[in-house]
């Protein structure tokens, strides 16, 4: 009967592999720093994983990773990605973790030409009994396009030589199931960093993630609570880093890893193509959403920008558009405002509208002329292709730093504009004549550091609708 | 042995199921729908599944065969569709189609609980003893269970009154493999309108289409050509239609067909929620859609009056029935495309139409005089006079020739194609001038998508800004279901 290690618990983080940019070469020097930086807070290494680009390493540069990571580990395990799709080759990468002085072979389920469930169990049954090596069994259907089948787990777990299971697929049924037939005789981790602590709930004994090289003590902190029993604290703990843990599996993968990593101060270089570091898997929006969670759970400072909310009389706030309060009362413009919410949450709109005949018309006409000043204004949208009426510009108060701040602008604020103005013509506040003679221009202030979305939206919906009144407090009496 | 039947084979349009404005069974409508198709089809099914069968009470499917059988008045056969999920109600409805005098009935795999083979063909086999023919109907897309082998000799198809299958799933190597072990014995009838010319030649008997409500004509010619060996003829019809059908199978195909219908001037009404305008079928594959329809001539030109104020010009474009005959209030006008995917290659347009002496006219000649240069503003096209601004930053080469080159490239074309198809008439060119507010996102790629988003999206927006679209009720309707893509983190 095999016998469970004892070192086979806790944090692993699943290192990423560091590019020097051009050449794509191995940055060995990056990679100890890497792991300089997250060795206090884990129990073992993973090196060229999944997150690590393993099916773009040479077997060269995997071993090196070994060879550094077993420098570096200070008596720590190194576990090494040994995957491969055929058997061969993955039993050649566990020799060499072998000579490298790895403590185990984490091996991915054979991919690409779709081998049967014989063809697996005899795949890992050939590595585990040709190399003296522990085997880690891995499961990972993302990418593989399939599971490790649980029998044939059940059936592996006899092998001496095979000691555990990554389970990243996030399936907990899954989890459960492996936990039930196999449990008993080797580790199952959790590899998933959305589900990590119902994983450890459910009894897994530990963890290789993406994210334990940018936040293992929180992982840390996790599996301590639940050993103690505090699961309202792991949860919390759980829910910060919910987010970046989405983000990492679903929306670049090591990509999104090595930007995170880039913005806390080590530069991992970019992934290896056809990998792009942005704008592929992990696209603009995206990273910028990771600044803001890094920014929130502390690995990187807030920057603190000075701003004020529009104050003084309301016919002044138009100067920007070029329409002065002689100008609001020469051509009866509308205009209206609205404040509400608290602290990051705090909006207030600005409105002018009137009719397109007014020097409003050469405003509106101006502004969509007038890009690249950080304040672009966009027309008012319910979702693209549904403008609207009347038609109405939405314009940042302040100038737009960056695109996490621009998609809070152009998102949650545009959506709640747009929703206060049709619900302003259902309700026939704005009257009817409106709709085709008249145009608006919103000015929105919102913080520069709002991150919530659905209270950004609440807010700027109040503030357009009080905005939206006011402005048309006079319109009944002319329809 | 020969097939079971004679009268199974040829071009069957799914008929659409009119609701009136107050979601009641439009009877009117239904006849009229019947009436316009007739000419060209082989026989109609009601009550299929883009008949919303499944958002209709059995009363009302039972209403809308009855009125279908009247219409049709035994011109053609009539295939109801009475498939249900249990089998009890399948056998009672079917019973009472039998009753009714409906010629066959196709009965669709029982869905939602995804029973198991046996229990499928158990639930059949009670089906065919009802006496009445019928036609099983395979479309794992909606049923979530795929006929698979099962369906041939020693299956199904070996029952006393099954005469056919009608396949939906566009799985030809399935088709084939009914063609190898059942041709001949019954009708096998595809059903994915992508894939109908190829079905054909391979050997189906007829089709039974969504888009065969629309394009009767356009399937019997492919048909026709098919059976007299003119396979030329038959890719060529397939071809042309294939983008009319791509948008109409993969965009709510029920809401589809009744807009398409709309537009060309048969009012059917709008689906049944959750299906719902501006939902599966988007705006974009609105504008698409009518492009199509035009391009197969389905839409007609008519007369419209632009008001310009100061003097007015009469144009011919191909107006669907919302198109205002007499269009006014040059001075502003604002329309909004938007076009995609791929993501990064998707294309928002925010376009400015107005008066060369109005606010437009006045902001290119202010911001060409004044910035210009500087953010990069360039006027692209010179009748009519038009302004190309970037709504993004341009940072590297690359972006620089997305955006001159392949976007502006794109709004050229819209232009070009409206000034064609008359919305933009030769007679305003030197009086309306436009603004095109381009996005192109900074990690867009693929050069030629870029273009034709760009495209899509401009000549949509050119439209929609004359035809005041979208309308008021539009934004009522669809205001609190509206999503907006960068409303939500990721």
């Amino acid at each position: 009967m095999p016998i469970k290690v004892p070192w086979l618990k806790g944090v692993f983080p699943a290192l990423v592999t560091p590019f020097v940019r051009k050449t794509e070469e191995v940055d060995e020097e990056a990679y100890r720093r890497l792991i300089r930086s997250c060795l206090p807070h884990v129990d073992g290494l993973v090196t060229s994983g999944t997150t690590g680009e393993f099916p773009y390493l040479t077997r060269e540069e995997q071993r090196r990773l070994i060879v550094i990571g077993v420098e570096e580990a200070g008596g720590k395990p190194v576990v090494a990605g040994c995957g491969a799709s055929s058997t061969q080759e993955a039993l050649t990468l566990a020799r060499d973790a072998k000579d490298a002085g790895a403590s185990a072979a984490l091996i991915v389920t054979p991919y690409f030409l779709h081998p049967s469930d014989k063809g697996v169990y005899q795949h890992f049954y050939d590595i585990a009994t040709g190399v003296d090596l522990p085997i880690i069994l891995y499961n990972i259907p993302q990418v593989m396009d399939r599971y490790l089948p649980r029998t044939v787990v059940e059936d592996l777990a006899d092998l001496p030589n095979v000691i555990g299971l990554k389970d990243s697929s996030g399936n907990l049924t899954y989890t459960m199931e492996l936990l039930e037939y196999a449990g008993d005789r080797i580790d199952i981790f959790i590899g998933h960093d959305e589900v990590v602590l119902p994983a450890l709930a459910g009894g897994v004994s530990g963890m290789i993630l993406a994210s334990a090289q940018v936040y293992p003590e929180v992982w840390q902190e996790v599996i301590r609570l639940v050993g103690e029993g505090k699961l309202a604290e792991a949860r919390a703990r759980q829910r910060s880093v919910q987010k970046l843990s989405r983000i990492f599996c679903r929306y670049g993968g090591g990509v999104a890893v090595k930007a995170a990593l880039k913005m806390m101060g080590l530069d991992m270089g970019p992934p290896r193509k056809p990998l792009k570091a942005v704008g592929g898997a992990l696209i603009h929006e995206t990273r910028a959403e990771i600044r803001l969670e890094l920014e929130k759970l502390g690995q990187i400072p807030v920057e603190e920008t000075a701003f004020e909310y529009p104050s003084g009389p309301l016919t002044e706030r138009f100067g920007d558009l070029e329409i002065t309060p002689e100008t609001i009362d020469a051509h009866d413009l509308r205009v209206g405002s609205g404040v509400t919410g608290e602290g990051l949450n705090k909006v207030q709109i600005d409105l002018v509208a009137g009719s397109k005949e007014t020097p409003l018309g050469d405003a509106y006409a101006l502004q969509l002329t007038y890009p690249l000043h950080g304040r672009e204004a966009l027309t008012t949208i319910l979702e693209p292709a549904l403008t609207v009426r009347p038609a109405t510009l939405l314009l940042p108060q302040l100038s737009q730093k960056n695109l996490r701040q621009a998609n809070m602008i152009y998102g949650p604020t545009q959506s709640a504009l747009a929703r206060a103005i049709v619900d302003a013509l259902e309700a026939g506040r704005i009257p009817p004549a409106a709709v085709d003679d008249e145009v608006m221009i919103a000015l929105a202030t919102v913080h520069p550091r709002a991150l919530d979305r659905h209270a950004l939206h609440q807010s700027v919906y109040a503030a357009a609708t009080q905005a939206l009144a006011q402005a048309f407090a006079d319109a009944r009496e002319e329809g | 042995m020969g097939y079971k039947t004679e009268w199974f084979k040829g071009i069957f349009p799914a008929l659409v199921t009119p609701f009136s404005a107050d979601d009641k069974l439009d009877e009117a409508a239904y006849r009229e729908l019947i009436r316009f198709v007739l000419p060209h089809v082989d026989g109609v099914v009601p009550c299929g599944t883009t008949g919303e069968f499944s958002y209709m009470t059995l009363e009302e499917r039972k209403r809308a065969v009855e009125v279908c059988l009247d219409e049709v008045n035994e011109r053609v056969p009539v295939v109801a569709g009475t498939g249900c999920t249990s089998t009890r109600e399948t056998v009672a409805l079917t019973q009472w189609a039998r009753d009714a005098g409906a010629t066959g009935a196709l009965v669709v795999a029982p869905y939602f609980l995804k029973p198991t083979f046996n229990e499928v063909y158990d639930h059949y086999k009670a089906v065919d003893r009802v006496g009445l023919p019928i036609v099983l109907y395979n479309i794992p897309q909606c049923a979530g269970t795929h006929f698979k082998w099962w369906t041939a000799e020693g299956g199904l198809l070996d029952f006393d009154n099954t005469i056919g299958i009608k396949d939906s799933s566009g799985d030809l190597p399935f088709l084939d493999a009914m063609f190898e072990k059942v041709k001949g014995k019954v009708s096998i009838f595809v059903g994915h309108d992508e894939v109908v010319q190829p079905a054909f030649a391979a050997g189906a008997d007829g089709a039974i289409l969504a888009s065969a409500n629309l394009i009767p004509d356009v399937w019997q010619r492919v048909y026709r050509a098919t059976q007299e060996g003119d396979l030329e003829t038959a890719q060529h019809w397939q071809q042309r239609v294939q983008k009319l059908v791509r948008i109409i199978v993969r965009c709510s195909s029920t809401q589809a067909v009744k807009e398409g219908l709309r537009m060309m001037g048969i009012p059917v009404g709008d689906s049944r929620h959750p299906i719902m305008p501006g939902g599966g079928f988007k705006r974009e594959d609105y504008e698409e859609l009518r492009l199509q329809l035009e391009a197969l001539g389905k839409i007609a030109p008519a007369n419209v009056v632009y008001d310009l104020g100061e003097r007015q010009v009469e144009t011919q474009l191909p107006a669907t029935p919302q198109t205002p005959r007499t269009i006014s209030g040059f001075t502003l006008k604002v329309g909004e495309g938007f076009a995609g995917p791929p993501f990064q290659e998707l294309a928002h347009v925010d376009l400015l139409l107005g008066l060369k002496d109005g606010p437009v006219g006045r902001a290119i000649e202010r911001a060409m005089e004044e910035w210009g240069e500087e953010r990069g503003l360039r006027i692209i096209v010179e009748r009519p006079c038009t302004l190309l601004v970037p709504t993004v930053t341009i940072r590297t080469a690359k972006q620089r020739r997305l955006f001159y080159e392949h976007a502006a490239e794109g709004v050229n074309l819209a232009i070009r194609l409206s000034i064609e198809d008359g919305f933009l008439p030769a007679a305003i060119l030197d009086d309306v001038v436009l603004i095109a507010n381009v996005f192109v996102h900074p990690a867009a790629s693929i050069a030629k998508r870029v273009e034709f988003n760009n495209y899509k999206a401009t000549r949509h927006a050119i439209r929609k800004a004359l035809e005041g679209r979208p309308t008021v009720e539009e934004l009522i309707r669809e205001k609190a279901a509206a999503r907006h893509p960068f409303r939500y983190a990721p």
